[in-house]
C-alpha cells in the first residue's frame, strides 16, 4: 500500500474501549492521533492541535458529537476539515442529523480496519484537492488584482503620453471607452502652429498590454511632430518606421489619419487597414473612403506609401471614422451591425448635426442584450470656422526665457531635396529657439509656408492655381504638381532667414528666392483681400496683412518681408 | 456452553492483532467501562428516566459490538430501543438479563486475557 502523509487525526468518544481500540488502528496507520473524551473536549482541542480530520461519536457527555461537529465546521472556515461520525445510529434520522450538523462520512461498530483507512486516504485527496483548489483560487485573485494594477499603471501611462490633446475642439465629436488603450484603440487629436489639426484613429493588433504597448510611442510620435508643425506624411511615415521596428511580427495598428486645414478648407486622409471611412457633406453627398494602405508597422520604411486622399470641405461638412468595433458589433443572435446597417443609419439621418449620436445609438439598440464590448470607437470631425473651434492656443505658448535672438541664416533647397523634403518645420523650429516666440509659430508657419509654396508650385513649378477653384481642378492640380515635383533637379529654393531684437519683442526678415522665371506678382499685390474670393491667390495679400515691408523683385523670383513682433502676456 | 454464542471469536483475533501488547489492556478497560455502564442503567431506571436508560444501552451495544459480545450487543439494542418508546416496565428485568450476560462475557474474556 502506498505510503500515506502521516495526518493528524482528533478522535472524540467518551467510551474508553472504543476510543481505544480506534486510537490504536489509526496510530498503527502511521498517523498522529489526538483524543478527546466529549464534545467540549474536542472543540478545544480543535482549537488547539488543529487536527487535519475528525473522527467525532454521536452520542457524548458535556456536548454532543453534532454540536462539536458544528462549531469545528464553523472553526475550520475555508479550509476542508473532513468529520467522520463514530455511530452505530442506523436510524435515517439520526444519520440526517450527522449530515446537517456538517458530517462528512460514518464509521460504524464494529470497526473496520481497512474501511476506515480507505475513508481517511479518501478524505486526506479531497482534503489535498480543496486546498490545492483554495490556493489556486487564491492565487487566481491576486493574479487578477495584480494584472488590474498593472492595467491602472499603465493606463495612467498611457494618459499622460497620448492625452486627448485637442479632443475638446468643438469640430470633433467621439466615443471612446476609458478602457479602450487595452483593446487597441487609440484616439489622438492636435493642432498644429498653423491652426490645421491632426487626427488620428488607430486600431492596434490584440487585446491588453500587447495592444496598449505600441499606443505610446504612437502617441508621442502624433504629437511630438503634430505640435512641431510637421506634414502629415512625415508624422506616418514615422510612425509606420517606429512601430516597424518595435512590434513583433503579426503585431500592427491600422489607423486612419487626416489633416484638416481651416485656412485651406482643405482635408487630406491616409487611410490603412480601417473599415471604410466617410465624408458626409452639407449638401447630403456621402463619399466612402476606402482604405488604400496597409497598416502602420506592416512595410519597411522603403515600401511604405503615404498616398493621401484629398477633399476640397465646406464647412459643415463631417468625416467619420471607427474601428471595426462598430460595424463588427453583435446582437444577441450573433449578426453583425455591418456596413449596409451602418449605410442605412447614415442615409436615414436627416439632421446632421445628429448623425454622430444616431450612429451610437443605432449600435447600441443592435446590440441590444447582446454581448458588450467596450470597442466602440468612433470619431466626427467637423469642417468650421477656425475660430469657433473652442481652442485655447496657449498650448504653443512660450518655454525657455534664453535662447538665440539675434541671428541670421541661408538655407538653400535643391531639386533632390524639394521632391521629398518638407523644410519648413525644421525652419520653424530653429526660428521658435528665439524666446517668447512661440505663441507666434502659427502666424509664422503661415508665413514660411505660403513663402514657400509661392516659391515651389509657384515660382519653380509654374502652376496656376486657379485651377484650384473647381473640384476637377483641385485634383488636376495636385496631379500636376505631382508630375512636376518628379521631374525637379537642377532647381532650387533658397530662404534667408534674420531675426533681430526690438524692444521687447523682434524682427524676422524673411528674404525667399527661386530658380524659376519669375511671375507678375504685380497683379495679386493690386487685389484686396477683401476682394478675394475662394483660396487661390490668397497668399501675397494674406501676407501683406501679417508681414511688413513685403517686396517682390522686378521678375517676381525674389520676395522679401518683415514680421514684427511682441510678446504676449 | 457454547462459547461462541457468547463472544465472536474471530472479533477477539482481529482485535489481538489490531492492538498488540494492548490487548490486556483494552479487555480491562471494557470490563471497567461496562461496570459503568451497568450502573448507569440502574440508576436510569431508578430515576425513571427512558432517555438515559436508552442512551446507556446504545453506548454500551456499541462497545459489546467491537468487543465482539453478539449476544449482549443484543440485550442492549433492546434496551436502547425501550428507552426511546419510553416504556420502562420490564427495565428490572432487561438488567438482570444484562447483568447476567456479562457475568458469561466477563468470564470468558478474562480467560482471553488470562493466556488460557
Amino acid at each position: 500500500m502506498q505510503q500515506q502523509e502521516a495526518l493528524k487525526i482528533l478522535i472524540a468518544d467518551d467510551n474508553d474501549s472504543d476510543r481505544m481500540i480506534l486510537q490504536t488502528i489509526v496510530r498503527r496507520q502511521g498517523h498522529h492521533v489526538i483524543t478527546a473524551v466529549d464534545g467540549q473536549d474536542a472543540v478545544e482541542l480543535f482549537i488547539k492541535e488543529s487536527p487535519q480530520i475528525v473522527l467525532l461519536d454521536a452520542l457524548m457527555p458535556r456536548k454532543d458529537g453534532f454540536e462539536a461537529a458544528k462549531e469545528i465546521k464553523e472553526l475550520a472556515g475555508e479550509e476542508l476539515v473532513p468529520i467522520i461520525f463514530l455511530t452505530s445510529l442506523t436510524d435515517a434520522e439520526s444519520l440526517v442529523k450527522c449530515l446537517d450538523a456538517g458530517g462528512d462520512d460514518f464509521l460504524s461498530k464494529p470497526y473496520n480496519r481497512i474501511i476506515l483507512q480507505a475513508k481517511i486516504n479518501a478524505f486526506n485527496r479531497m482534503r489535498l484537492m480543496h486546498q490545492t483548489l483554495q490556493e489556486q483560487r487564491d492565487q487566481i485573485a491576486e493574479n487578477n488584482e495584480h494584472l488590474l494594477q498593472e492595467q491602472e499603471v499603465a493606463k495612467t501611462v498611457f494618459d499622460n503620453v497620448a492625452h486627448m490633446g485637442c479632443m475638446h475642439a468643438k469640430n470633433i465629436k467621439h466615443l471612446l471607452s476609458p478602457l479602450s488603450v487595452f483593446n487597441g484603440d487609440v484616439l489622438l487629436a492636435c493642432q498644429k502652429p498653423s491652426g490645421s489639426m491632426h487626427v488620428l484613429l488607430g486600431d492596434f493588433t490584440g487585446h491588453g498590454l500587447p495592444a496598449a504597448i505600441g499606443a505610446m510611442p504612437l502617441a508621442e510620435i502624433f504629437y511630438g511632430m503634430s505640435n512641431k508643425g510637421f506634414a502629415m506624411t512625415d508624422v506616418l511615415r514615422e510612425m509606420n518606421q517606429k512601430l516597424k521596428q518595435i512590434l513583433p511580427t503579426g503585431f500592427f495598428c491600422c489607423a486612419c489619419m487626416i489633416d484638416i486645414d481651416f485656412n485651406a478648407d482643405e482635408m487630406q486622409v491616409w487611410i490603412g487597414g480601417l473599415p471604410d471611412c466617410l465624408l458626409v457633406r452639407n449638401n447630403g453627398e456621402v463619399v466612402k473612403v476606402k482604405s488604400n494602405h496597409l497598416p502602420l508597422g506592416v512595410l519597411a520604411s522603403e515600401r511604405f506609401g503615404v498616398e493621401t486622399y484629398k477633399f476640397d470641405m465646406s464647412s459643415g461638412d463631417r468625416f467619420y471614422m471607427w474601428s471595426d468595433g462598430i460595424i463588427e458589433s453583435r446582437n444577441v443572435e450573433g449578426e453583425m451591425f455591418g456596413e449596409e446597417r451602418l449605410n442605412a443609419v447614415v442615409q436615414g439621418c436627416k439632421n446632421r448635426d445628429r448623425l454622430f449620436s444616431a450612429i451610437h445609438q443605432g449600435v447600441v439598440s443592435f446590440i441590444g442584450e447582446g454581448e458588450r464590448d467596450d470597442d466602440l470607437t468612433m470619431v466626427e470631425v467637423q469642417m468650421m470656422p477656425q475660430n469657433e473651434l473652442g481652442l485655447d492656443e496657449a498650448h504653443l505658448s512660450a518655454s525657455a526665457l534664453v535662447g538665440p535672438k539675434d541671428w541670421s541664416f541661408c538655407y538653400e533647397l535643391r531639386g533632390q531635396t524639394l521632391k521629398e523634403f518638407n523644410p519648413l518645420p525644421l525652419m520653424l523650429h530653429m526660428t521658435m529657439e528665439v524666446p517668447g516666440l512661440r505663441p507666434h509659430s502659427g502666424s509664422i508657419y503661415t508665413v514660411f509656408a505660403e513663402l514657400f509654396s509661392n516659391a515651389l508650385e509657384h515660382g519653380v513649378m509654374g502652376l496656376d492655381s486657379s485651377l484650384k477653384r473647381s473640384p476637377e481642378g483641385f485634383a488636376r492640380y495636385y496631379a500636376e504638381r505631382a508630375a512636376k515635383l518628379d521631374k525637379l533637379d537642377k532647381d532650387w529654393v533658397r530662404f534667408y532667414l534674420d531675426h533681430k531684437p526690438e524692444g521687447v519683442g523682434g524682427v524676422i526678415t524673411i528674404r525667399i528666392e527661386d530658380s524659376g522665371p519669375g511671375f507678375d506678382h504685380t497683379i495679386y499685390a493690386r487685389k484686396k483681400l477683401a476682394d478675394n474670393d475662394g483660396y487661390s491667390g490668397r497668399g501675397i495679400p494674406l501676407l501683406m496683412t501679417m508681414c511688413k515691408n513685403v517686396a517682390f523683385n522686378d521678375s517676381g523670383n525674389s520676395v522679401s518681408a518683415e514680421y514684427h513682433w511682441h510678446p504676449e502676456n | 456452553m457454547d462459547k461462541s454464542e457468547h463472544l465472536n471469536l474471530s472479533a477477539i483475533a482481529e482485535l489481538r492483532e489490531v492492538m498488540e501488547e494492548d490487548f490486556n489492556f483494552l479487555i480491562e478497560t471494557f470490563l471497567q467501562d461496562s461496570e459503568e455502564r451497568i450502573t448507569q442503567l440502574k440508576a436510569a431506571f431508578a430515576a425513571a428516566d427512558a432517555v438515559e436508560f436508552g442512551r446507556a444501552g446504545h453506548s454500551f451495544k456499541g462497545s459489546c459490538t467491537n468487543i465482539g459480545l453478539p449476544r449482549l450487543a443484543e440485550m442492549c439494542l433492546v434496551a436502547e430501543k425501550t428507552g426511546k418508546h419510553g416504556d420502562l416496565s420490564r427495565g428490572a428485568q432487561m438488567i438482570e438479563n444484562i447483568e447476567a450476560e456479562f457475568h458469561i462475557a466477563s468470564q470468558l474474556l478474562e480467560k482471553e486475557i488470562s493466556g488460557d
